[in-house]
């Protein structure tokens, strides 16, 4: 029985940044990497299935990514993943959520999982559709924004809990195997122990290219994908304004505006 | 004593790491070559470089290392850096004028920094770059008295300038002076906010004390003021200045039992709060119907043994809580409240630093996580129940153990591989390890463990010249 679990290497912004010159992202040595928070979750939900079952389970991870993801990838090491795979090549760069969606469904039909879980969004662009597509490029029910899980490895069928609008849940069987996009909160997230981490740097992590996985350079990059970043920018302040005076005159502000807007 | 090294050879650990946050912890004991290839390693990364220049806890030899660049951002970065020292942002500023920041604006940062020298405050003012960097300075406790003078001063010439009175009256610099002159001319808040700074001068309070507006009378109320005054504001109408007079320590006990009718909870609040109170009035609020003001007076060092046996019954498990944690609290109390039904009131008996030993292996039995957090942290606590609260599964707990001053060495080691890096990291200045044991910390895989693990070693170095 094998999990496979798609993480996310993201990108946070320091406070003061550059745009890079073409202006479609911005400048790299202002961002910080880390492991998307919702794949934290998926990963200890693969865990969770892992360590409560009596049959052999295989948790892998998969990224697509260039060397610096690595690191992410040793993190899911650290924290009990059996095996961690990139898939990189600089054709890939400027594909967007439905092609790398293309490409982790190519390493599940390489890998035959029984189960794929993905966050429900990256941090860093949002789209909330790289799970999903991955699901449609293999034929395979999904369902998103998981908060509960019930499933025995080796059974034809999970049953999920979705997290709805208005603290609504729906409770859902979904045939397996399946694509589950994960939600922050499903479970507790462990820290990796130290010992984890020591034999996760020895621990090789498998760099596989497009060609391993029956991909060519056409299937992939900004070419081939739906849609296209044009730029990046920061819109124009417009009806934001400070309120100025003393701490009593800004409390006093504060409150006439609230009152206004509850038509006091 | 295995471990005696000198400075350099720490130095030379924390280049060989190729860590840039190792370098910056010993950056302040190297000096000739060491000290130049440790200034190599962080310029050599433009990415670490914005991170150091940001970062809350690069020391401040390096900040002021590193406004030896030449990167606009990295300037920036450390104009808005609370750490960064004087002679940097002087640099930093002579910089600018000479157009080294390329278009990027440094000087109202410089203006708003609390380690801005007064002299260069002086100059910014003269050189007059427009409203918003002097209002800067006029927000800036740096600026002194005679500059925040000098900027009141530009009110009456132009209407713009008027915003300088109300950041003036806040900025704790402000002389009786400065503050006199805003008062005479401010509106309520301002005139408000006068009087609440720590040197407005008596006359300013005797003039407000005639004054009708509530705000100006809400900060009166807090400072030294008559007690006919006090006994006016009594009766005032707003709920915030008989709060006031309920909190002051001036106020006679003739009107303490006048606001004991208050209809106000919030009055209520304030007096159950009093070290003053007499047994009487404690033994009323006692009864309230306000379970916050009955909390306070649970929590009150001056009640009586005898009330906080009442309220050791309240319906209000806040309130029985309080009683635990109150350090009059008697053992025979910390006893029965040991055995509440509530957790969260058992939790302040094994937090409480009266429990004795007994009542502490009895919590230690259960399996609250706030009960045995309380246990983990108690000083009372047998070091073999320690020990084995420092292997529990729950962070909360294991910090329990890390924080408490009497968890020995042979108790702490095993929490030098805690999952948490926050853990690792408290241990770093824990007295009880000795320098051995911190060394590993030395090689931790997250870099603020690092970065404190080689601190803790270089302010050793500093202060000794060895490791023992």
């Amino acid at each position: 029985m094998k999990i496979l679990v798609a993480v996310k290497q993201v990108a946070s912004l320091d406070e003061d940044f550059e745009m890079r010159v073409d202006k479609k992202d911005v400048e790299e040595d202002f961002l910080l990497y880390d492991l998307n928070e919702w794949d934290d979750f998926s990963l200890e939900e693969a865990m969770k299935i892992k360590e409560s079952s009596d049959t052999e389970i295989e948790v892998v991870v998969v990224s697509v990514g260039p060397v610096r993801v690595d690191e992410s990838l040793r993190k899911c090491l650290a924290k009990g993943a059996d095996r961690a795979i990139r898939v990189w090549d600089e054709t890939i760069e400027g594909s967007d959520s439905i092609v790398i969606g293309r490409i982790l469904a190519a390493v599940a039909k390489k890998e035959v999982p029984d189960m794929v879980f993905a966050g429900v969004q990256s941090s860093d662009q949002a789209y909330s559709s790289t799970g999903i597509s991955t699901a449609a490029y293999l034929d395979w029910p999904h369902a998103a924004v998981v908060a509960d899980l019930q499933y025995k490895p080796g059974s034809s069928s999970a049953v999920i809990r979705r997290e709805l609008e208005g603290g609504m849940l729906q409770e859902v069987e979904i045939n397996c195997p399946a694509v589950l996009t994960i939600q922050l909160g499903i479970n507790k997230p462990r820290y990796a122990s130290l010992r984890g981490i020591k034999q996760a740097a020895a621990k090789p992590i498998e760099e596989i290219s497009l060609a391993d996985i029956g991909l060519s350079p056409a299937d992939v990059g900004a070419g081939s994908s739906m849609s296209r970043v044009r730029r990046m920018y920061i819109p124009a302040k417009s009806r934001a304004q400070m309120i100025e005076g003393t701490i009593v005159e800004q409390v006093a502000k504060l409150i006439q505006i609230i009152n206004e807007f509850k038509g006091a | 004593m295995r471990v005696k090294k000198t400075a350099y050879t720490l130095v030379d650990k924390a280049i060989s790491s190729g860590d840039v946050y190792n370098t910056a912890a010993v950056y302040g004991i190297s000096d000739g070559r060491r000290r130049k290839l440790l200034e190599n390693m962080v310029f050599s990364k433009r990415r670490e470089l914005l991170r150091l220049a940001s970062w809350a806890h690069t020391p401040t030899e390096v900040l002021q290392m590193l406004s030896d660049s030449d990167d606009s951002f990295v300037m920036l970065r450390l104009c808005k850096n609370p750490k960064t020292p004087s002679e940097a942002l002087t640099k930093l500023y002579v910089k600018s004028f000479k157009g080294s920041s390329k278009g990027v604006n440094l000087t109202t940062h410089i203006a708003k920094h609390q380690h801005t020298l007064t002299n260069l405050l002086a100059i910014i003012i003269h050189v007059n770059e427009g409203l918003e960097i002097l209002r800067a300075i006029s927000q800036n406790p740096s600026a002194n008295g005679q500059l925040l003078m000098e900027l009141l001063s530009y009110s009456p010439q132009d209407e713009k300038y008027k915003v300088f009175d109300k950041s003036v009256a806040s900025n704790p610099s402000a002389s009786a002076e400065a503050l006199k002159v805003i008062y005479d001319r401010g509106d309520a808040y301002t005139q408000a906010a006068v009087i609440a700074h720590a040197n407005c001068p008596v006359l300013l309070l005797s003039l407000a004390e005639s004054d009708s507006d509530v705000f100006v009378q809400r900060k009166l109320v807090c400072k030294c003021v008559k007690l006919d005054v006090l006994a006016n504001l009594a009766e005032n109408k707003d709920t915030a200045v008989r709060c006031g007079v309920a909190s002051n320590e001036l106020t006679p006990q003739s009107l303490i039992k006048k606001l004991m009718d208050d209809s106000s909870f919030e009055v209520r609040r304030r007096l159950a709060k009093r070290c003053d109170l007499q047994v009487a009035d404690i033994e009323r609020l006692m009864n309230d119907e306000d379970s916050w003001v009955r909390l306070w007076i649970a929590r009150n060092k001056i009640t009586p043994l005898r009330v906080l046996k009442v309220l050791s019954y309240d319906t209000c498990h806040e309130v029985r809580r309080a009683v635990a944690s109150n350090p009059r609290c008697p053992v025979v109390l910390l006893e029965a409240l040991a055995k509440d039904n509530n957790a969260w009131v058992r939790s302040a008996v094994a937090y409480q630093n009266k429990s004795p030993m007994r009542l502490l292996v009895d919590l230690a039995k259960e399996s609250n996580i706030d009960v045995l957090s309380g246990v983990a942290n108690n000083r009372h606590t047998p070091q073999s129940i320690l020990q084995e609260l420092a292997l529990s599964s729950e962070s909360d707990i294991r910090r329990g153990v890390i924080l408490n001053r009497n968890a020995r060495r042979t108790t702490l080691m095993p929490l030098l591989e805690d999952p948490y890096y926050l853990h690792r990291l408290m241990l770093v200045d824990n007295p009880m390890l000795n320098a051995d044991d911190k060394l590993q910390l030395c090689e931790d895989p997250d870099f603020n463990v690092r970065f404190a693990a080689y601190s803790w070693f270089a302010g050793l170095e500093k202060s000794t010249k060895t490791w023992v």
